[in-house]
């Protein structure tokens, strides 16, 4: 099943449109669309080098596509303008390796998600964070079930109790869009149902629009309202979750003579 | 099964032969040769001459048993050295510690990690280079001639020096950090001060502080020899006991100096081993 370029639903918090990427003369994206609707869940499936992290990494700016557009809510994100760089603030992004400073309390970590809004007076330190972030940041933790553990040191705390830290910090950068690259690969499967259990959570209740690279099918089957599945840099298909047939999930991962180690 | 069965011999292949690289072996004789002819080289340049010192032995044992027993009395040997030995550490925390600022400033505009404008940061590195460069006796000199002999152009010196020793090493330490926790904040629109402030000095504090008390160490052992270039503390008295043929004394000042660097290298790296993270 090939998806075709359609223009952007009026309902999409996040458009990509086209995304091409070739890393030395290798293709690993391209005729990348991705939708994703405030409070909705898409789960991205695939095999290792499937292209699934880098469609992300274009979104955010870490990785620059050969072409494609991305925008939230229409406003561009990667034409390289000073909007647009304003406009990436509106996307967050959590990582299998977390991320989160370890030396500092989940509260600055969960603060820091604020500096792109904060003047260098009010960030030079966490002791300069105004007074109303950290109560902000306090009702973020709140939302991920950490409000008790502000204080403690994120090195502290266990993978999954991190990765809810990263999700609160999202959610205190005031993101519309949260982008997830393999976040619960790391963690144990309890902690893993549990932080995307949070994570579709946020998205129904903050109206956050949720983009996940996962590894389990069947943990993206429990939590996404859509899979979309990549192989070799393409879109295999794009479907609601009840859509998609175990056999579709299954060719993902099908591995063919000329897959690389 | 019977336990008289005998035991089964264990599965045995055989090993393959292991290809190695004849190029690996040339370059590996090259390097042993040219280390060779360096060290040849350098024997001959420093004058190594062993024959001389089997000769002229007995003159190290005069000036030894000049030194012993080491002359112990109060006033104004003993006194005096502690007194300058207090001056000699002083000149070392105050050294180490000035030049921090200095060190912060360098190190953030001297490291990939903090910096990503090539011209500032060749620039930050060339100024650490400089200040690396010239010894910090020659600092001392220098000062010497426009504050006077004394403790105070010995810390001048030391901040000089120090700054470009600890600059460089601040920088290093920025630049193993993990940049994962900083790409974070920078996709959340962190600014680069910001990133500073927020993702790499608060990763790499423990190693930074680890490296001020490294420093202190170096410093109170550099200052010693500023002395004996009139930068005051016990490296002067030591100078001034030779000039007066007293050896006596100048063994009663090597031991204090032994004590004081000791005592500092000890409590040192007590400190560095309670921070290792």
């Amino acid at each position: 099943m090939e998806t075709t370029t359609t223009p952007a639903p009026a309902t999409a918090a996040l458009t990509v449109r086209g995304l091409r990427k070739s890393f030395g003369g290798r293709t690993v994206l391209t005729g990348f669309d991705l939708d994703v609707a405030p409070g909705e869940v898409v789960a991205l499936l695939g095999a290792n080098g499937s292209g699934k992290s880098t469609a992300l990494k274009c979104v955010v700016g870490l990785v620059r596509p050969d072409e494609g557009r991305a925008g939230v809510h229409g406003a561009d994100l990667l034409d390289g303008t000073r909007a647009a760089a304003r406009a990436r603030t509106r996307v967050a992004m959590v990582f299998q390796q977390i991320h989160l400073v370890r030396r500092r309390s989940a509260l600055d970590n969960v603060c820091a998600g604020a500096l792109g809004r904060l003047p260098i007076t009010r960030s030079w330190s966490p002791a300069a964070f105004p007074r109303a972030l950290r109560e902000e940041a306090m009702g973020c933790l709140d939302r991920v079930g950490l409000a008790g553990r502000a204080h403690e040191r994120v090195g502290a705390l266990s993978g999954g109790q991190q990765q809810r830290v990263a999700l609160a910090r999202a959610l205190c950068q005031r993101a519309e869009v949260l982008l997830a690259d393999e976040p619960v690969s790391a963690l144990d499967p309890s902690a893993a149902e549990n932080v995307m259990a949070v994570m579709t959570d946020l998205a129904r209740t903050e109206n956050l629009a949720v983009a996940a690279v996962l590894h389990q099918p069947e943990l993206a089957r429990r939590h996404a309202d859509r899979l979309v599945g990549l192989r070799d840099g393409r879109i295999a298909f794009a479907a609601p979750t009840a859509a998609v047939t175990a056999d579709q999930v299954s060719a993902l991962y099908v591995v063919d003579q000329e897959v690389p180690a | 099964m019977s336990a008289l069965a005998p035991e089964p011999a264990p599965r045995r292949l055989p090993v393959p032969r292991r290809r190695r690289d004849p190029r690996t072996l040339a370059t590996g004789a090259a390097v042993l040769a040219v280390l060779a002819a360096l060290h040849v080289a350098a024997w001959i340049g420093a004058e190594m001459d062993l024959g001389m010192l089997a000769e002229g032995w007995h003159g190290m044992v005069r000036f030894v048993s000049e030194a012993v027993p080491p002359d112990l009395a109060w006033d104004p040997v003993v006194k005096d050295g502690l007194k300058a030995c207090l001056v000699t550490l002083w000149i070392g925390l105050l050294g180490t510690t000035l030049s921090i600022p200095f060190t912060i400033a360098l190190s953030v505009l001297g490291s990939r990690a903090t910096n990503g404008n090539a011209a500032v940061y060749q620039a930050a590195r060339g100024v650490l280079s400089f200040l690396r460069a010239v010894p910090d006796v020659v600092f001392a000199l220098v000062f010497v001639t426009a504050v006077g002999l004394g403790p105070f152009a010995g810390v001048l010196a030391l901040v000089c020096n120090n700054t470009g020793v600890m600059g460089k090493l601040w920088a290093e330490a920025m630049e193993e950090v993990d940049d994962g926790p900083a790409q974070a904040l920078r996709i959340a629109g962190a600014r680069r001060t910001q990133l500073v402030a927020h993702a790499v000095l608060p990763a790499c504090l423990p190693q930074l502080v680890g490296l001020v008390l490294y420093r202190l160490d170096v410093n109170v052992r550099a200052s010693l020899v500023l002395g004996l270039v009139g930068a005051g503390g016990i490296g002067f008295l030591i100078n001034q006991s030779i000039q007066e043929f007293r050896f006596d004394q100048m063994l009663t000042y090597i031991l204090m100096v032994l004590v004081l660097v000791v005592a500092v290298d000890v409590l040192s790296s007590l400190v560095r081993r309670r921070l290792a993270p």
